[in-house]
């Protein structure tokens, strides 16, 4: 199994940012079209999120929803903890994170993706949740003060930055001493030849 | 990675067939890919 079978490879970063970019604002505006993942209600099912929370919420918060795992399965949220969440598009996760914490603790959602961003804030406001905050922003350079967080959670982001080792590095300077770190992501079982992992194409396909 | 990064403890959780059905499937089963759940924590 490899995680970082796309690392170190000839991608530019900026192109690549700007195919997931391209890629997720279809999602954020059409969240119900074709697209290669599953998406909304029916993915936050299929990956064994709590069924009845997720009903609670409105469509708008679960509609653009397309991670690839539960990040909160191995360990819960505590309440009063703070929470990062990386890539947070449309606000799922980050909504997830705000109800496990409760009104003590802190979620901060960053995404690069400005059409995300806006449905992120818009879906937070309707819900009149305060303790969320939906910032702009890099996964290698998270606008969020050193040693803030709690916990730092990520779904489906990671396998597509160039550079994971400056995620990890970034995601481990925002952690307090004793912080976890708890994501979702895909590895693949069998290699991936040179010439795909150099297609930028490839990687939101 | 991880470890290198400063984290310990590194858990993953079981495979989730993330793709199944969806429109990715034949890629995700070309290359064994699949959804996982990661947990480290940073060493204090």
């Amino acid at each position: 199994m490899s995680i970082d079978a796309k690392d170190d490879t000839a991608v530019d970063a900026e192109v690549l940012r700007n195919e997931v970019r391209s890629k997720y604002r279809e999602v954020a505006a059409n969240p119900g079209g074709e697209h290669h993942f599953h998406t909304g209600r029916y993915l936050a099912s299929h990956l064994g999120y709590d069924d009845a929370f997720v009903a609670s919420l409105p469509d708008a918060a679960v509609e653009s929803f397309a991670g690839v795992a539960n990040p909160f399965s191995l360990r819960s949220l505590h309440r009063g903890e703070r929470v990062v969440d990386v890539g947070s598009g449309a606000g799922f996760d980050s909504f997830v994170a705000a109800h496990l914490v409760g009104p003590e603790g802190r979620v901060i959602g960053v995404d690069m993706t400005a059409e995300m961003l806006a449905k992120a804030r818009s879906t937070a406001a309707t819900m009149v949740i305060s303790t969320v905050e939906f910032r702009e922003g890099l996964a290698e350079r998270l606008p969020v003060e050193d040693a803030w967080a709690d916990v730092v959670v990520s779904n489906g982001v990671i396998n597509l930055c160039p550079d994971k080792r400056a995620v990890f590095s970034e995601i481990h300077r925002a952690l307090r001493p004793g912080g976890w770190l708890q994501f979702a992501d895909i590895a693949n079982g069998n290699p991936v030849p040179a010439a795909a992992l150099d297609n930028v194409d490839l990687w939101t396909a | 990675m991880l470890e290198e990064a400063g984290f310990a403890g590194v858990r993953i959780g079981p495979p989730v067939d993330t793709f199944k059905g969806a429109r990715g499937e034949k890629n995700a089963r070309r290359f064994a890919v699949y959804g996982y759940s990661f947990l480290a924590r940073k060493l204090e």
